[in-house]
């Protein structure tokens, strides 16, 4: 069985976030960047999947800037056999990301997909979702634990109620949450394993996908600050204040 | 001239930087307090360093190391500096590069399980007559037949207590110092070795510095190191790269920490209804330290760069030792009056750190020799040491 897994180049979860002047985006300058977490433990099950014999090959895939052939030799480097990336300057939006992911399964052609539930960026929540439906597959979204059974994927999910288990048939497309596993240091003999294995770049174009802009961003800001908050002194005076003045119960 | 990481270099960071975060930094208030690393806990860590490939890094890959160039090496020693000495060693080991003088039969003995962790050997060099004056040494080994008897006494052996070897320098041809001086491995359980106190430190808690004592021990031809007569120059040619890392590179890392310490506290700390980062004399402190660390961080690489083309980096190793140590020295002063009553209390890591930021202007040379090697070598080969090579 074939994995493919998708993988984001995004500023570090770390990295201290500064607005730009002109509320165009954020200022990027300088700024670390890393592998999406959500996308690191996608990578992390996979591996896993491998490891138990499950998966035969591993492809992970990024679109981003060149500069995220770091995120993919990370990935590389926790266990990925190979990798695609799809060059693209600037944001591209999730309906394009999907489209362009659809590309890589066809000529791909994976029994699974494994992404991300989001990017810690944009926090869309949409790629997953979107590639599925352009496949016409079936979806585990926010994974906390993956099994096979009788020649069925059983995916537990964790949605607002609790726990949901859905049994999908292969190919399919599962979006990782935090809790499905924690990933490995990467060794350094693998740091140096991932140098040599192979990295494939190609474009939009060849792949036939149109990633032009649909939504234009107005202005971003930074969060409003937070207030300081007061002592109570009671549990009675705490309801009463969430009750009458917060009015959140 | 691209002064940027490779993706290897951002992963190797990433993983020891993560791994000493997660895996080290929560044993340190124990280490602390108690005086000493739970050896379960050392034998712990040391396996799963050793797993992900993080142990002795610095040694040769065909060796089992990790085959690290200079400059990488660095890179790991700066990210090692964020914790403390002991653990260091236990995690990543301290594999010194002078070993690399043995022959096949002694890599057998002494190399190869130093790599593999089952061994470990602690530098005997200083004596209480002999410390940076490292051809000042009394302890003599005596032909004896086809080997030598050693005697002699040494102190400051860093880590003494939990090594088995020592890497001992002794005179053998009294007549002809320095170039009289040999280098031997010996087992600490030979007949005739002795193991004295551990002499307690202001800081670096947790790893020991022992006496050692040697009466007649006998030594084989097997536990030469190098060639006879030329211990103080296999000494030199190698110590200078430990001095880089586990000085410079190391003195870097804990500056990064404190200065990450003091600013998150001028950001959060508030008198007179502001964060005290908003007070001119405390932004001068951050200020000042963060302009002398990133100067310090570049002299470590440029002169890790210069090892890694072949080339001699002695002086640029002593001037990098100085300031690195001077700048970690200021910054750890610095950190202590940007807490205030904080900084000199045992509740919070700044006065362990200040404690153990003192030593780094004294061990591998202090700041004076140092100084005295530069200026001597200034007078000598002129311009060479510090203009633009074009």
């Amino acid at each position: 069985m074939k994995a493919l897994v998708a993988v984001k180049r995004v500023v570090d979860y770390n990295a201290t976030i500064l607005v730009k002047a002109d509320g165009s985006g954020i200022d990027t300058n300088n700024l670390k960047f890393s592998i999406n977490p959500f996308d690191e433990v996608a990578v992390e099950e996979a591996v896993r999947l491998k490891e138990a014999g499950m998966v035969s090959e591993i492809v992970v895939v990024s679109i981003g800037p060149a500069q995220a052939q770091d995120t993919l030799r990370n990935a590389l480097a926790m266990g990925g056999d190979r990798a695609i990336l799809v060059t693209v300057d600037g944001d591209v939006e999730p309906l394009a990301v999907a489209k362009l992911l659809r590309a890589v399964v066809e000529s791909e052609k994976p029994d699974l997909v494994i992404l991300g539930k989001q990017a810690i960026d944009g926090d869309c929540n949409q790629t997953g979702q979107m590639l599925a439906a352009l496949l016409g597959w079936p979806q585990g979204t926010f994974a906390s634990a993956l099994a096979f059974k009788d020649g069925e994927l059983n995916v537990i999910r964790e949605i607002d109620s609790g726990n949901e288990t859905v049994s999908l048939q292969l190919p399919a497309v599962i979006t990782a949450d935090l809790r499905l596993n924690t990933p490995r240091y990467v060794s350094l003999p693998n740091i140096m394993k991932a140098k040599k294995k192979p990295l494939a770049t190609t474009t939009p174009a060849t792949l036939g996908v149109d990633v032009a802009a649909r939504q234009r961003v107005l202005k971003v800001e930074p969060p409003a600050k937070r207030k300081a908050g007061i002592k109570v002194g009671s549990v009675a005076e705490l309801v009463a204040k969430l009750k009458n003045e917060a009015k959140v119960i | 001239m691209d002064f940027g990481l490779s993706e290897e270099q951002k992963m190797i960071v990433g993983t020891v930087r993560r791994f000493v975060t997660t895996e080290l930094r929560p044993l340190e208030d124990e280490i602390a307090t108690s005086g000493h690393l739970d050896p379960d806990k050392a034998k712990e860590i040391f396996k799963k360093s050793k797993e992900l490939g993080l142990y002795a890094m610095n040694m040769p890959e065909e060796l089992g190391g990790g085959g690290l160039c200079a400059v990488d090496t660095m890179l790991v020693e700066e990210q090692f500096g964020h914790t403390s000495d002991i653990l260091i060693r236990r995690a990543f080991g301290n594999v010194y590069e002078v070993m690399l003088k043995c022959n096949e039969e002694q890599r057998k003995t002494w190399l190869l399980p130093s790599i593999q962790g089952e061994r470990t050997g602690s530098i005997a060099i200083t004596e209480a007559g002999a410390g940076s004056d490292a051809a000042g040494i009394s302890t003599r080994a005596v032909k004896d037949g086809d080997g030598w008897k050693l005697s002699g006494q040494k102190c400051f052996v860093s880590d003494g207590l939990y090594s088995d070897y020592f890497i001992v320098s002794a005179v053998t041809d009294p007549d002809s110092k320095p170039k009289g001086i040999s280098l031997f491995l010996v087992d600490k359980n030979m007949p005739g070795v002795t193991v004295g106190r551990d002499q307690l430190m202001m800081g670096l808690v947790g790893s020991s510095h022992i006496e050692l004592f040697f009466d007649d021990v006998k030594l084989g031809r097997e536990h030469l190191l190098g060639q006879e007569g030329m211990g103080l120059r296999h000494a030199l040619e190698t110590l200078g790269r430990v001095r880089l890392a586990q000085v410079g590179a190391r003195a870097i890392g804990k500056s990064t920490h404190i200065l990450e310490l003091m600013t998150d506290y001028a950001r959060d700390r508030r008198q007179f209804n502001k964060a005290i980062g908003e007070f001119q004399l405390v932004q001068q402190m951050l200020a000042d330290s963060v302009i002398e660390l990133n100067a310090a961080r570049l002299m470590v690489l440029n002169a890790a760069w210069e090892i890694d083309q072949g080339r001699d980096g002695r002086d640029q190793i002593a001037m990098v030792k100085v300031h690195a140590a001077e700048t970690l020295g200021r910054i750890a002063d610095r950190g202590v009056q940007v807490f205030g009553g904080m900084g000199f209390c045992r509740e919070l890591p700044i006065e362990r750190l200040y404690r153990d930021a003192r030593v780094y202007r004294i061990f591998d040379g202090t700041s004076e020799i140092h100084r005295t090697v530069i200026a001597r070598s200034l007078l000598k080969r002129g311009k060479v040491l510090f203009d633009v090579p074009a």
